[in-house]
Protein backbone atom coordinates (compact mmCIF):
# COMPACT_ATOMS: atom_id res chain seq x y z
CA UNK A 1 0.00 0.00 0.00
CA UNK A 2 1.32 3.26 -1.18
CA UNK A 3 0.27 6.54 0.51
CA UNK A 4 0.83 9.60 -0.77
CA UNK A 5 0.66 11.47 1.77
CA UNK A 6 3.02 11.60 5.22
CA UNK A 7 0.71 10.41 8.67
CA UNK A 8 3.18 12.80 10.61
CA UNK A 9 4.15 15.89 10.41
CA UNK A 10 7.21 17.66 10.38
CA UNK A 11 6.36 19.01 14.39
CA UNK A 12 5.52 15.96 15.34
CA UNK A 13 8.63 13.93 13.82
CA UNK A 14 10.61 16.74 14.90
CA UNK A 15 9.19 16.60 18.75
CA UNK A 16 9.78 12.46 18.81
CA UNK A 17 13.47 13.17 17.65
CA UNK A 18 13.94 15.73 20.20
CA UNK A 19 12.12 14.10 23.27
CA UNK A 20 14.30 10.17 22.27
CA UNK A 21 16.90 12.48 21.67
CA UNK A 22 17.48 13.98 25.44
CA UNK A 23 16.23 10.90 26.83
CA UNK A 24 19.02 8.92 25.33
CA UNK A 25 21.86 11.70 26.56
CA UNK A 26 19.72 11.83 29.85
CA UNK A 27 19.82 8.36 30.72
CA UNK A 28 23.50 7.56 29.40
CA UNK A 29 24.39 10.34 31.70
CA UNK A 30 22.75 8.81 34.46
CA UNK A 31 23.81 5.62 33.87
CA UNK A 32 27.64 6.79 34.26
CA UNK A 33 26.24 8.55 37.43
CA UNK A 34 24.93 5.25 39.18
CA UNK A 35 27.52 3.36 37.98
CA UNK A 36 29.45 5.37 40.38
CA UNK A 37 27.38 5.49 42.90
CA UNK A 38 26.36 1.80 43.34
CA UNK A 39 29.66 0.54 43.46
CA UNK A 40 28.46 -3.42 43.19
CA UNK A 41 27.04 -2.27 39.66
CA UNK A 42 28.97 -4.34 36.79
CA UNK A 43 32.24 -5.22 39.39
CA UNK A 44 33.42 -8.23 40.30
CA UNK A 45 35.02 -8.91 43.68
CA UNK A 46 38.67 -9.26 44.81
CA UNK A 47 37.77 -12.50 46.49
CA UNK A 48 35.68 -14.71 48.13
CA UNK A 49 35.04 -16.99 50.75
CA UNK A 50 33.40 -20.13 50.74
CA UNK A 51 32.57 -23.69 53.11
CA UNK A 52 36.01 -25.73 51.89
CA UNK A 53 34.00 -28.86 52.52
CA UNK A 54 31.26 -28.57 50.36
CA UNK A 55 33.84 -27.95 47.42
CA UNK A 56 37.09 -30.32 48.05
CA UNK A 57 34.74 -33.35 48.15
CA UNK A 58 33.99 -33.80 44.33
CA UNK A 59 34.53 -36.40 42.26
CA UNK A 60 37.57 -35.83 40.07
CA UNK A 61 36.38 -34.29 36.47
CA UNK A 62 33.49 -32.55 37.49
CA UNK A 63 32.84 -28.61 38.59
CA UNK A 64 30.94 -27.39 41.40
CA UNK A 65 29.57 -23.66 40.50
CA UNK A 66 30.08 -21.02 43.29
CA UNK A 67 28.55 -17.32 43.10
CA UNK A 68 31.50 -14.94 41.90
CA UNK A 69 29.64 -11.69 42.78
CA UNK A 70 27.01 -11.30 40.70
CA UNK A 71 28.51 -13.90 37.74
CA UNK A 72 28.98 -17.90 37.89
CA UNK A 73 32.48 -19.14 39.17
CA UNK A 74 33.87 -22.92 38.74
CA UNK A 75 35.19 -24.61 41.35
CA UNK A 76 36.72 -27.46 39.33
CA UNK A 77 38.69 -30.62 39.72
CA UNK A 78 40.37 -31.92 37.15
CA UNK A 79 40.79 -35.59 36.44
CA UNK A 80 44.18 -36.07 37.98
CA UNK A 81 42.95 -34.57 41.09
CA UNK A 82 44.44 -30.73 40.77
CA UNK A 83 42.03 -28.51 41.40
CA UNK A 84 41.58 -24.67 40.33
CA UNK A 85 38.87 -22.23 40.32
CA UNK A 86 38.07 -20.06 37.34
CA UNK A 87 35.42 -17.49 36.23
CA UNK A 88 32.40 -19.43 34.24
CA UNK A 89 31.65 -17.08 31.94
CA UNK A 90 33.02 -16.81 28.64
CA UNK A 91 35.02 -13.71 27.42
CA UNK A 92 33.45 -13.04 24.03
CA UNK A 93 29.68 -11.83 24.68
CA UNK A 94 29.95 -12.98 28.85
CA UNK A 95 27.61 -15.64 28.33
CA UNK A 96 27.57 -18.52 31.43
CA UNK A 97 29.91 -21.52 30.02
CA UNK A 98 28.94 -25.66 30.73
CA UNK A 99 31.75 -28.25 31.72
CA UNK A 100 31.86 -31.12 29.27
CA UNK A 101 33.22 -34.02 31.15
CA UNK A 102 33.20 -36.32 28.46
CA UNK A 103 35.15 -34.13 25.99
CA UNK A 104 36.99 -32.26 29.04
CA UNK A 105 36.26 -29.06 27.74
CA UNK A 106 34.41 -25.97 28.73
CA UNK A 107 31.28 -24.87 26.23
CA UNK A 108 29.66 -21.97 25.86
CA UNK A 109 26.36 -22.44 24.04
CA UNK A 110 25.59 -18.85 22.85
CA UNK A 111 28.16 -18.72 20.01
CA UNK A 112 29.53 -22.60 20.05
CA UNK A 113 32.73 -21.29 21.86
CA UNK A 114 35.02 -23.82 22.75
CA UNK A 115 37.70 -24.11 25.76
CA UNK A 116 40.22 -26.76 26.57
CA UNK A 117 40.50 -27.75 30.48
CA UNK A 118 43.43 -25.04 30.95
CA UNK A 119 40.68 -22.35 29.67
CA UNK A 120 42.62 -21.64 26.78
CA UNK A 121 39.80 -20.85 23.65
CA UNK A 122 40.26 -23.60 20.83
CA UNK A 123 37.30 -22.89 18.88
CA UNK A 124 34.90 -20.76 17.90
CA UNK A 125 34.57 -16.78 18.53
CA UNK A 126 35.69 -16.22 22.19
CA UNK A 127 38.96 -13.84 21.86
CA UNK A 128 40.56 -14.72 25.20
CA UNK A 129 41.15 -17.79 27.11
CA UNK A 130 39.08 -17.96 30.55
CA UNK A 131 39.96 -15.61 33.44
CA UNK A 132 41.80 -18.42 36.60
CA UNK A 133 41.35 -17.65 40.14
CA UNK A 134 44.06 -18.36 42.82
CA UNK A 135 42.68 -21.23 45.53
CA UNK A 136 44.02 -21.46 48.81
CA UNK A 137 42.25 -23.47 51.82
CA UNK A 138 42.49 -22.04 55.62
CA UNK A 139 40.80 -23.71 58.39
CA UNK A 140 37.97 -25.07 56.80
CA UNK A 141 37.71 -22.27 54.21
CA UNK A 142 38.43 -21.96 50.39
CA UNK A 143 39.06 -18.65 49.34
CA UNK A 144 39.02 -17.83 46.02
CA UNK A 145 40.86 -14.64 44.89
CA UNK A 146 41.85 -12.36 41.53
CA UNK A 147 44.85 -13.42 40.08
CA UNK A 148 47.76 -11.63 42.33
CA UNK A 149 45.09 -10.16 44.93
CA UNK A 150 46.66 -10.94 48.20
CA UNK A 151 43.86 -11.77 50.56
CA UNK A 152 43.86 -9.86 54.56
CA UNK A 153 40.66 -11.65 56.28
CA UNK A 154 39.86 -9.71 59.44
CA UNK A 155 40.39 -11.59 62.48
CA UNK A 156 37.37 -12.47 63.70
CA UNK B 1 84.39 6.63 50.92
CA UNK B 2 82.50 2.67 50.35
CA UNK B 3 80.34 4.25 53.11
CA UNK B 4 79.85 7.47 51.51
CA UNK B 5 78.72 5.92 48.44
CA UNK B 6 76.89 2.78 49.83
CA UNK B 7 74.71 5.63 51.74
CA UNK B 8 74.18 8.20 48.94
CA UNK B 9 72.85 4.81 46.92
CA UNK B 10 70.40 4.23 49.80
CA UNK B 11 69.44 8.14 50.46
CA UNK B 12 69.12 8.02 46.26
CA UNK B 13 67.33 4.77 45.99
CA UNK B 14 64.63 6.16 48.81
CA UNK B 15 64.32 9.48 47.07
CA UNK B 16 63.22 7.53 44.04
CA UNK B 17 60.94 4.79 45.61
CA UNK B 18 59.06 8.21 47.36
CA UNK B 19 58.62 9.94 43.93
CA UNK B 20 57.08 6.77 42.47
CA UNK B 21 55.06 6.18 45.16
CA UNK B 22 53.74 9.85 44.95
CA UNK B 23 52.58 9.17 41.54
CA UNK B 24 48.70 8.70 41.93
CA UNK B 25 47.14 7.49 39.06
CA UNK B 26 43.89 9.97 38.24
CA UNK B 27 43.41 8.89 34.66
CA UNK B 28 43.30 4.83 33.68
CA UNK B 29 46.45 3.42 32.91
CA UNK B 30 45.36 0.80 30.90
CA UNK B 31 45.32 1.63 27.17
CA UNK B 32 42.23 -0.03 26.12
CA UNK B 33 40.33 1.52 29.09
CA UNK B 34 41.77 4.88 28.09
CA UNK B 35 40.62 3.56 24.46
CA UNK B 36 36.91 3.57 26.11
CA UNK B 37 37.32 6.55 27.63
CA UNK B 38 37.88 8.78 24.60
CA UNK B 39 35.34 6.84 22.62
CA UNK B 40 32.92 8.08 24.72
CA UNK B 41 33.99 11.43 25.04
CA UNK B 42 33.40 11.54 21.27
CA UNK B 43 30.01 9.86 21.13
CA UNK B 44 29.62 12.51 23.66
CA UNK B 45 30.36 15.05 21.87
CA UNK B 46 28.47 13.29 18.86
CA UNK B 47 25.24 13.74 21.24
CA UNK B 48 25.31 17.22 21.48
CA UNK B 49 26.08 18.40 18.51
CA UNK B 50 23.05 16.52 17.51
CA UNK B 51 21.21 17.75 20.26
CA UNK B 52 21.84 21.42 19.44
CA UNK B 53 21.03 20.61 15.46
CA UNK B 54 17.52 19.54 16.59
CA UNK B 55 16.95 22.29 19.14
CA UNK B 56 17.72 24.71 16.07
CA UNK B 57 15.86 23.02 13.35
CA UNK B 58 13.01 23.67 16.02
CA UNK B 59 14.20 27.67 17.16
CA UNK B 60 13.45 27.94 13.66
CA UNK B 61 10.05 26.59 13.29
CA UNK B 62 9.28 28.79 16.55
CA UNK B 63 10.40 31.55 14.88
CA UNK B 64 8.41 30.68 11.73
CA UNK B 65 5.29 30.29 13.14
CA UNK B 66 5.69 33.54 15.08
CA UNK B 67 6.48 35.49 12.04
CA UNK B 68 3.22 34.16 10.90
CA UNK B 69 1.15 34.81 13.82
CA UNK B 70 -0.40 31.90 13.92
CA UNK B 71 1.11 31.05 17.61
CA UNK B 72 -1.59 32.72 19.16
CA UNK B 73 -4.02 30.00 19.95
CA UNK B 74 -8.33 30.90 19.03
CA UNK B 75 -9.82 30.28 22.35
CA UNK B 76 -12.89 29.10 20.77
CA UNK B 77 -11.99 26.40 18.47
CA UNK B 78 -14.36 23.42 18.45
CA UNK B 79 -13.00 20.62 20.05
CA UNK B 80 -12.83 17.43 17.90
CA UNK B 81 -12.92 13.94 20.43
CA UNK C 1 0.13 9.60 25.62
CA UNK C 2 -2.02 12.80 26.61
CA UNK C 3 -2.85 12.01 30.13
CA UNK C 4 -5.71 13.84 29.79
CA UNK C 5 -7.07 12.50 33.54
CA UNK C 6 -3.90 13.57 35.02
CA UNK C 7 -3.88 17.05 33.68
CA UNK C 8 -7.32 17.41 34.24
CA UNK C 9 -6.74 16.27 38.12
CA UNK C 10 -4.06 19.30 38.10
CA UNK C 11 -6.44 22.16 36.45
CA UNK C 12 -8.67 21.19 39.02
CA UNK C 13 -6.74 22.12 41.95
CA UNK C 14 -4.09 24.53 40.88
CA UNK C 15 -4.05 27.57 38.35
CA UNK C 16 -2.10 26.11 35.77
CA UNK C 17 -3.77 28.69 32.98
CA UNK C 18 -1.90 31.63 35.48
CA UNK C 19 1.19 30.13 35.11
CA UNK C 20 1.21 28.98 31.93
CA UNK C 21 0.27 33.08 30.41
CA UNK C 22 2.69 34.52 32.94
CA UNK C 23 5.39 32.11 31.00
CA UNK C 24 3.88 32.97 27.41
CA UNK C 25 4.14 36.63 28.05
CA UNK C 26 7.75 36.56 29.49
CA UNK C 27 9.87 38.50 27.12
CA UNK C 28 13.37 39.19 26.57
CA UNK C 29 14.75 42.23 24.90
CA UNK C 30 17.12 41.70 21.93
CA UNK C 31 20.15 43.95 21.43
CA UNK C 32 23.65 44.00 20.48
CA UNK C 33 24.09 43.10 24.55
CA UNK C 34 21.74 39.99 24.95
CA UNK C 35 24.69 38.06 24.51
CA UNK C 36 25.67 38.94 28.31
CA UNK C 37 21.82 37.44 29.79
CA UNK C 38 23.36 34.38 29.24
CA UNK C 39 26.19 34.45 31.74
CA UNK C 40 24.04 33.99 34.52
CA UNK C 41 22.48 31.11 33.49
CA UNK C 42 25.26 29.23 32.38
CA UNK C 43 26.71 29.90 36.12
CA UNK C 44 23.37 28.48 37.23
CA UNK C 45 23.81 25.19 35.34
CA UNK C 46 27.37 24.98 36.62
CA UNK C 47 26.11 24.90 40.10
CA UNK C 48 23.38 22.28 39.55
CA UNK C 49 26.12 20.18 37.81
CA UNK C 50 27.92 20.74 40.98
CA UNK C 51 25.26 19.66 42.96
CA UNK C 52 25.34 16.49 41.48
CA UNK C 53 28.26 15.18 41.40
CA UNK C 54 28.71 16.79 44.60
CA UNK C 55 25.96 14.59 45.98
CA UNK C 56 27.70 11.64 44.60
CA UNK C 57 31.07 12.18 45.71
CA UNK C 58 30.13 12.57 48.92
CA UNK C 59 29.13 9.26 49.43
CA UNK C 60 32.39 8.43 49.48
CA UNK C 61 34.16 10.96 51.12
CA UNK C 62 35.76 10.69 54.60
CA UNK C 63 35.80 14.01 55.98
CA UNK C 64 38.54 12.70 58.77
CA UNK C 65 41.92 13.96 58.63
CA UNK C 66 43.61 10.06 59.00
CA UNK C 67 41.22 9.30 55.93
CA UNK C 68 40.10 12.12 54.09
CA UNK C 69 43.37 12.26 51.51
CA UNK C 70 43.10 8.20 51.52
CA UNK C 71 39.38 8.28 50.59
CA UNK C 72 39.77 10.43 47.46
CA UNK C 73 42.48 8.40 46.09
CA UNK C 74 40.68 5.21 46.91
CA UNK C 75 37.77 7.46 44.85
CA UNK C 76 40.10 7.71 41.92
CA UNK C 77 41.77 4.76 41.49
CA UNK C 78 39.40 2.03 42.98
CA UNK C 79 35.55 3.17 41.86
CA UNK C 80 33.90 2.62 38.77
CA UNK C 81 34.14 6.79 36.99
CA UNK C 82 35.60 8.14 40.16
CA UNK C 83 38.26 9.87 38.36
CA UNK C 84 35.71 11.20 35.95
CA UNK C 85 33.60 12.13 38.35
CA UNK C 86 36.43 14.35 40.98
CA UNK C 87 37.78 15.59 37.51
CA UNK C 88 34.45 16.43 36.46
CA UNK C 89 33.42 18.46 39.82
CA UNK C 90 36.64 20.15 39.60
CA UNK C 91 36.46 21.20 36.66
CA UNK C 92 32.87 22.06 37.13
CA UNK C 93 33.93 24.35 39.98
CA UNK C 94 36.45 26.35 38.17
CA UNK C 95 33.97 27.23 34.95
CA UNK C 96 31.08 28.15 37.83
CA UNK C 97 33.70 30.60 39.33
CA UNK C 98 34.95 32.05 35.90
CA UNK C 99 31.39 32.24 34.98
CA UNK C 100 29.78 34.12 38.24
CA UNK C 101 32.71 36.57 37.30
CA UNK C 102 32.02 37.33 34.04
CA UNK C 103 28.48 37.89 34.92
CA UNK C 104 29.26 40.29 37.80
CA UNK C 105 31.47 42.06 35.73
CA UNK C 106 29.10 42.91 33.41
CA UNK C 107 26.48 43.58 35.49
CA UNK C 108 28.62 46.32 36.64
CA UNK C 109 29.87 47.72 32.97
CA UNK C 110 26.32 47.45 31.78
CA UNK C 111 25.17 49.27 35.10
CA UNK C 112 22.33 46.37 35.50
CA UNK C 113 22.63 47.48 38.76
CA UNK C 114 20.80 50.10 39.04
CA UNK C 115 17.50 51.62 40.24
CA UNK C 116 15.40 49.29 40.60
CA UNK C 117 17.61 46.19 40.78
CA UNK C 118 19.96 46.89 43.89
CA UNK C 119 18.87 44.55 45.72
CA UNK C 120 19.50 41.80 42.73
CA UNK C 121 23.13 42.99 43.13
CA UNK C 122 22.92 42.39 46.53
CA UNK C 123 22.07 38.80 46.63
CA UNK C 124 24.31 38.31 43.36
CA UNK C 125 27.44 39.21 45.50
CA UNK C 126 26.63 37.54 48.16
CA UNK C 127 26.45 34.32 45.52
CA UNK C 128 29.90 35.70 44.47
CA UNK C 129 30.97 35.21 47.93
CA UNK C 130 29.70 32.27 48.46
CA UNK C 131 31.57 30.57 45.08
CA UNK C 132 34.61 31.88 46.32
CA UNK C 133 33.87 30.41 49.90
CA UNK C 134 32.49 26.89 47.99
CA UNK C 135 35.61 26.90 46.36
CA UNK C 136 38.41 27.51 49.43
CA UNK C 137 36.83 24.83 51.28
CA UNK C 138 36.18 22.32 48.55
CA UNK C 139 39.99 22.75 48.11
CA UNK C 140 41.28 21.82 51.28
CA UNK C 141 38.66 18.95 51.30
CA UNK C 142 42.04 17.42 49.59
CA UNK C 143 43.95 17.46 52.58
CA UNK C 144 47.11 17.57 50.45
CA UNK C 145 50.17 19.73 51.17
CA UNK C 146 49.40 22.60 48.57
CA UNK C 147 45.11 22.44 49.92
CA UNK C 148 46.78 22.59 53.34
CA UNK C 149 49.27 25.68 52.60
CA UNK C 150 46.80 27.55 50.68
CA UNK C 151 43.85 27.74 53.10
CA UNK C 152 46.47 28.16 56.11
CA UNK C 153 47.60 31.34 54.07
CA UNK C 154 43.88 32.21 53.25
CA UNK C 155 42.50 31.59 56.67
CA UNK C 156 45.82 33.58 58.15
CA UNK C 157 44.89 36.55 55.64
CA UNK C 158 41.91 37.17 56.75
CA UNK C 159 42.82 37.61 60.47
CA UNK C 160 44.77 40.47 59.61
CA UNK C 161 41.44 42.01 59.75
CA UNK C 162 41.50 44.76 62.75
CA UNK C 163 38.89 44.04 65.48
CA UNK C 164 37.13 41.44 63.75
CA UNK C 165 40.22 39.09 62.14
CA UNK C 166 40.52 37.03 65.37
CA UNK C 167 37.15 35.81 65.71
CA UNK C 168 36.94 34.75 61.90
CA UNK C 169 40.00 33.06 61.72
CA UNK C 170 39.21 30.97 64.90
CA UNK C 171 35.93 30.28 63.74
CA UNK C 172 36.97 29.19 59.91
CA UNK C 173 40.25 27.09 61.34
CA UNK C 174 38.03 25.81 64.36
CA UNK C 175 41.12 26.43 66.61
CA UNK C 176 44.59 28.43 66.52
CA UNK C 177 46.21 26.05 63.45
CA UNK C 178 44.84 24.54 60.60
CA UNK C 179 43.73 20.95 61.62
CA UNK C 180 41.17 17.87 61.68
CA UNK C 181 38.84 20.48 63.60
CA UNK C 182 39.50 22.50 60.34
CA UNK C 183 38.46 19.58 57.72
CA UNK C 184 35.50 18.44 59.59
CA UNK C 185 34.35 22.24 59.65
CA UNK C 186 34.98 22.88 55.96
CA UNK C 187 33.15 19.87 55.54
CA UNK C 188 30.28 21.35 57.23
CA UNK C 189 30.52 24.12 54.88
CA UNK C 190 30.96 22.94 51.78
CA UNK C 191 28.32 19.74 51.76
CA UNK C 192 25.80 21.74 54.47
CA UNK C 193 26.14 25.64 55.33
CA UNK C 194 26.76 26.65 51.88
CA UNK C 195 24.30 24.76 49.78
CA UNK C 196 21.12 25.75 51.23
CA UNK C 197 22.61 29.69 51.73
CA UNK C 198 23.02 29.57 47.90
CA UNK C 199 19.45 28.20 47.17
CA UNK C 200 17.58 30.39 49.39
CA UNK C 201 20.07 33.36 47.57
CA UNK C 202 19.52 31.74 44.09
CA UNK C 203 15.96 31.85 44.68
CA UNK C 204 15.66 35.35 45.66
CA UNK C 205 17.87 36.43 43.08
CA UNK C 206 15.84 34.73 40.34
CA UNK C 207 12.57 35.81 41.70
CA UNK C 208 13.81 39.62 41.72
CA UNK C 209 15.09 38.72 38.37
CA UNK C 210 11.67 37.45 36.97
CA UNK C 211 9.45 40.24 38.94
CA UNK C 212 11.51 43.22 37.44
CA UNK C 213 12.49 41.82 34.09
CA UNK C 214 15.81 42.05 32.40
CA UNK C 215 17.93 45.25 32.66
CA UNK C 216 18.72 47.39 29.29
CA UNK C 217 21.81 49.55 29.37
CA UNK C 218 21.10 53.00 29.91
CA UNK C 219 22.78 54.03 26.27
CA UNK C 220 20.02 52.06 24.46
CA UNK C 221 17.13 52.34 26.87
CA UNK C 222 15.14 54.81 25.16
CA UNK C 223 15.29 53.07 21.66
CA UNK C 224 12.74 50.77 20.56
CA UNK C 225 13.93 47.67 20.26
CA UNK C 226 12.90 44.44 19.71
CA UNK C 227 12.17 41.42 22.16
CA UNK C 228 11.77 37.57 21.77
CA UNK C 229 9.58 35.47 24.11
CA UNK C 230 11.73 33.63 27.00
CA UNK C 231 9.63 30.41 26.38
CA UNK C 232 10.67 28.95 23.48
CA UNK C 233 13.14 30.83 21.95
CA UNK C 234 15.57 32.40 24.91
CA UNK C 235 15.29 28.81 26.57
CA UNK C 236 16.38 26.74 23.55
CA UNK C 237 18.80 28.90 22.95
CA UNK C 238 19.91 28.58 26.75
CA UNK C 239 20.02 25.29 26.30
CA UNK C 240 21.87 24.76 22.94
CA UNK C 241 24.81 27.43 25.31
CA UNK C 242 24.08 25.26 28.08
CA UNK C 243 24.94 21.77 25.90
CA UNK C 244 28.29 23.60 24.56
CA UNK C 245 29.57 23.97 28.13
CA UNK C 246 28.48 20.49 29.23
CA UNK C 247 30.49 19.37 26.68
CA UNK C 248 33.67 21.76 27.30
CA UNK C 249 33.47 20.97 31.08
CA UNK C 250 33.46 17.02 30.09
CA UNK C 251 36.21 17.54 27.87
CA UNK C 252 38.37 19.48 30.57
CA UNK C 253 37.75 16.67 33.18
CA UNK C 254 39.08 14.00 30.29
CA UNK C 255 42.19 15.43 29.14
CA UNK C 256 43.23 17.55 32.67
CA UNK C 257 42.25 15.46 35.49
CA UNK C 258 43.13 16.99 38.68
CA UNK C 259 46.78 15.88 40.43
CA UNK C 260 46.42 14.60 44.16
CA UNK C 261 49.58 15.64 45.83
CA UNK C 262 51.44 13.81 49.12
CA UNK C 263 48.97 14.03 52.17
CA UNK C 264 49.42 17.36 54.28
CA UNK C 265 51.16 17.35 56.96
CA UNK C 266 51.36 20.24 59.72
CA UNK C 267 55.38 19.70 60.28
CA UNK C 268 56.47 19.43 56.79
CA UNK C 269 57.84 22.99 55.16
CA UNK C 270 55.21 24.20 52.41
CA UNK C 271 55.61 23.06 49.12
CA UNK C 272 57.71 25.34 46.35
CA UNK C 273 56.40 28.05 44.64
CA UNK C 274 52.07 27.21 46.14
CA UNK C 275 50.05 29.39 44.29
CA UNK C 276 46.15 29.94 45.63
CA UNK C 277 43.68 29.27 43.23
CA UNK C 278 43.57 31.58 40.54
CA UNK C 279 40.09 33.34 42.31
CA UNK C 280 42.14 34.60 45.29
CA UNK C 281 45.44 35.67 43.01
CA UNK C 282 44.23 38.91 42.46
CA UNK C 283 44.56 38.93 46.23
CA UNK C 284 48.30 37.69 46.43
CA UNK C 285 49.49 40.05 43.46
CA UNK C 286 47.87 42.42 45.72
CA UNK C 287 49.30 42.01 49.20
CA UNK C 288 52.79 41.42 47.10
CA UNK C 289 52.19 45.12 46.52
CA UNK C 290 52.43 46.28 50.03
CA UNK C 291 55.84 46.79 51.83
CA UNK C 292 56.41 45.03 55.29
CA UNK C 293 55.91 48.33 56.90
CA UNK C 294 53.79 51.29 56.34
CA UNK C 295 53.83 54.40 58.75
CA UNK C 296 54.96 52.41 61.65
CA UNK C 297 51.78 49.87 61.10
CA UNK C 298 52.20 46.27 59.79
CA UNK C 299 51.90 46.45 55.95
CA UNK C 300 49.53 43.83 55.47
CA UNK C 301 47.10 45.12 58.00
CA UNK C 302 47.26 48.29 55.25
CA UNK C 303 46.58 45.86 52.51
CA UNK C 304 43.59 44.05 53.72
CA UNK C 305 41.85 47.27 55.27
CA UNK C 306 42.58 48.88 51.89
CA UNK C 307 41.52 45.92 49.99
CA UNK C 308 38.49 45.19 52.14
CA UNK C 309 37.67 48.74 51.38
CA UNK C 310 37.71 47.95 47.97
CA UNK C 311 35.34 45.19 48.25
CA UNK C 312 32.91 46.84 49.94
CA UNK C 313 32.72 50.31 47.57
CA UNK C 314 32.76 47.60 44.75
CA UNK C 315 29.49 45.92 47.32
CA UNK C 316 27.57 49.06 47.57
CA UNK C 317 28.38 50.21 43.99
CA UNK C 318 24.42 50.62 43.11
CA UNK C 319 23.56 52.90 46.26
CA UNK C 320 26.77 55.59 44.72
CA UNK C 321 25.84 55.38 41.63
CA UNK C 322 23.24 58.54 41.30
CA UNK C 323 23.30 59.02 38.08
CA UNK C 324 22.28 56.04 36.31
CA UNK C 325 19.99 55.20 38.96
CA UNK C 326 18.14 58.34 37.64
CA UNK C 327 18.83 56.63 33.99
CA UNK C 328 21.32 59.38 33.07
CA UNK C 329 24.72 58.15 31.81
CA UNK C 330 27.23 58.46 34.25
CA UNK C 331 30.81 58.00 32.53
CA UNK C 332 32.38 58.23 36.33
CA UNK C 333 30.87 54.48 37.01
CA UNK C 334 31.71 53.32 33.61
CA UNK C 335 35.58 54.36 34.75
CA UNK C 336 34.83 52.60 37.78
CA UNK C 337 33.78 49.22 36.63
CA UNK C 338 36.72 49.31 33.80
CA UNK C 339 39.09 49.56 36.69
CA UNK C 340 37.91 46.85 38.64
CA UNK C 341 37.58 44.82 35.71
CA UNK C 342 41.03 45.58 34.60
CA UNK C 343 42.60 45.43 37.76
CA UNK C 344 40.86 41.78 38.46
CA UNK C 345 42.01 40.47 35.22
CA UNK C 346 45.60 42.18 35.13
CA UNK C 347 46.37 40.73 38.31
CA UNK C 348 45.00 37.57 37.77
CA UNK C 349 47.18 37.04 34.43
CA UNK C 350 50.38 38.73 36.70
CA UNK C 351 49.86 35.74 39.01
CA UNK C 352 49.16 33.54 36.91
CA UNK C 353 52.45 34.28 35.04
CA UNK C 354 55.09 34.92 37.72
Amino acid sequence: MKINYSLITRRTFLNTLFGGWIFAMLSGSLYALLKFAFPTLGKEPDFVVLNANDFLNIPPNSVKPFAWGGKLGFFFKKENGTTTALKGVCTHMECNVTYKPELKKFYCACHKGWFDQDGKNIEGPPPKPLEFFDIKVENEKLIVARKGFKVELPKA
Amino acid sequence: MKRFFLSLILVLSNSIFLFAEEKIEIFPSVPFDQFIVYQNLAIFWVAIIGLIVIIRMKLREFERIQKMGIDKEEKDIPLLD
Amino acid sequence: MSCQRLKSWIEERYDVEGIKSLVAHKVIPVHQYDIWYYTGGIAMFFFILQFITGMVLSMYYIPHLEHAHKSIIEIVTKLNMGWFFRSVHHWGAQLAIIFVFIHVFSTLLLKAYRKPRELTWVTGFMLLTISILFGLSGYLLLWDERAFAAVRVATGGAGNLPLVGGFIKAFLRGGIDVTGETLTRFYAFHVAILPIITILLTVIHLMLVQMQGMSIPVSIEKKQHKTMLFFPNMFYKDLIIWLIMLGIMVSLAVFFPPEIGKKADALAPPPENIKPEWYFLFLFQTLKLFPGEILGLNGETVAIIIISLGILFFFLIPFFDKKSSRGEPSPLFTWIGIIYTLYFVVMTLIGFVT
